[in-house]
């Protein structure tokens, strides 16, 4: 059966909402789970409870072993430096995750002869392979004209005047939001880069990294794709990425190599409170401030930048179902899009 | 009264699940999940709290404290802070792989309703 099919035949059967199986179980389920998170909750420790050994062992070993004011850096970057090396690699993998589901189909490869199978398809298609083989090209152009509509409407979004009659044709947002933006991303950007470079030395790389990535979600919003295409662009925000990754590995695997253990310290203690206080915490921040900062970048502009690849229609018949929107999108979508099934 | 924020995040998780079981729009259950996950920050962050301490940062203890007080625990739990900051990131990092997920589906099944998604039924 099709996926099309299937679909169809599910919505003939008897559909959830129709009865109340659903929210039943749902609302027993829920209220199972919150009874056992009360019962377990009232023992938890209350605002008197002392500290826990290990949370009064991170206190003790922070200045003297870590020559760092910054408890929660310490533990971040020291105590608990091996886990943080494992959840930056577990948000490395999400972003991987994200670029594999957002990209584009790729042409296949001369895998099964396919490419050679296709090539002589295409042969016949167009004598000529200049692309002017009739539904392709128009397919085609119909997806250029797509990524190009924003420029066509506004160039600049701050050349549409004050006061011009709707629609909006500009990318951007209003004047006041753009202004805003401009007025507030400065202040976050110099937040995040004394968050990365200083903070209560070390720095949090961590915090920072998400803060700078708010500066091109700033930007985005009030300005539109095109002004922050150059800087968020695959080709340099990925290798700047792997090169925060490595260095991430350089300096665990230095620490194993100088001192026996993954992301210990080999680095001369610094007084604390100067910039170089922490020892090898500082450059463990700053790479944590790379990863963190390209890795959000990467996905949240990748699921952003998602084309308009939907499944071809079977039938071709359901053209009044979907409204003009989803016409458009299958208008710039000829080649299929095999890489969902 | 520090056991209400748990309850209050007790509560929050399990609206956050009765949104995924009763739900069939995957954008509502990827926002049942961000709930469910937003609830274990407040609970983090509550169960970091001690009354009347100051924040774990070893410089300038208030009046009539030392860096003594400091260092043998007259401060909110650094540790659970430090679970808060990290889950935080790694959590926006999910939540975008669980919308390009439900963004491809819907491409794909043009429909954002579980009950469509068939292609695994016997």
């Amino acid at each position: 059966m099709s996926d099309r099919a299937a679909i169809e035949h599910a919505k003939q059967e008897p559909r959830a909402e129709d009865d109340l199986h659903r929210p039943v179980i749902g609302f027993a389920l829920a209220g199972a789970v919150l009874a056992v998170l009360v019962i377990g909750v009232v023992d938890l420790p209350r605002a008197a409870a002392a500290l826990p050994f290990i949370a009064r062992h991170a206190m003790e070993i922070a200045l003297p072993k870590w020559g760092q004011n910054e408890v929660v850096s310490e533990i971040v970057y020291g105590s608990r430096g091996w886990d943080t090396f494992g959840e930056t690699f577990l948000l490395l993998a999400a972003v991987v995750s994200v670029v594999t589901l957002t990209r584009s189909p790729e042409p296949r490869t001369e895998y099964v002869g396919e490419s050679m199978a296709g090539r002589q398809e295409q042969q016949e298609v167009d004598p000529k392979g200049d692309g002017s083989g009739g539904e392709q090209q128009e397919a085609r152009q119909a997806e250029e004209n797509e990524e190009d509509d924003a420029s066509d409407l506004a160039p600049n979004s701050d050349n549409v005047p004050l006061g011009t009659p709707g629609p909006e044709r500009a990318a951007g947002m209003s004047v006041v939001v753009r202004v805003g933006a401009r007025i507030a991303a400065v202040p976050i950007a110099v937040a995040a880069c004394y968050l990365w470079l200083w903070g209560y030395t070390p720095g949090g790389g961590f915090p920072a990294g998400a803060a700078i990535m708010g500066v091109a979600i700033v930007m985005y919003t009030a300005f539109g794709h095109r002004a922050v295409r150059p800087a968020v662009r695959p080709a340099i925000v990925e290798p700047i990425e792997l090169l925060g990754a490595m260095a991430i590995i350089a300096i665990g695997l230095f620490g194993l190599l100088f001192k026996d253990s993954m992301f210990a310290n080999y680095l001369t203690l610094a007084v604390p409170g100067t910039i170089r206080a922490g020892g090898t915490n500082q450059l463990y921040s700053g790479s944590e401030f790379i990863e963190v900062a390209t890795g959000l970048t990467i996905a949240i502009f990748s699921l952003l930048g998602m084309k308009h690849d939907w499944a071809p229609d079977e039938d071709g018949d359901d053209s009044e179902e979907d409204g003009s929107g989803s016409s458009e999108d299958r208008s710039s979508d000829g080649d299929g899009s095999g890489d969902a099934s | 009264m520090i056991v209400a924020n748990y309850v209050a995040a007790g509560i929050l998780f399990c609206i956050g699940l009765l949104t995924v079981l009763t739900r069939r729009n995957l954008i509502k259950i990827v926002l049942g999940l961000s709930l469910m996950e937003a609830s274990t920050y407040l609970l983090m962050v509550s169960m970091a709290y001690r009354r009347h301490s100051t924040a774990p940062v070893l410089t300038s203890p208030p009046d009539g404290k030392s860096f003594a007080d400091l260092v043998h625990g007259d401060v909110a739990d650094p540790v659970l802070q430090n679970f808060c900051l990290t889950a935080i990131v790694i959590g926006v990092a999910v939540t975008a792989v669980f919308l390009s997920a439900a963004v491809r589906v819907a491409q794909h099944y043009r429909s954002v309703d579980a009950d469509d998604m068939t292609a695994l039924t016997g």
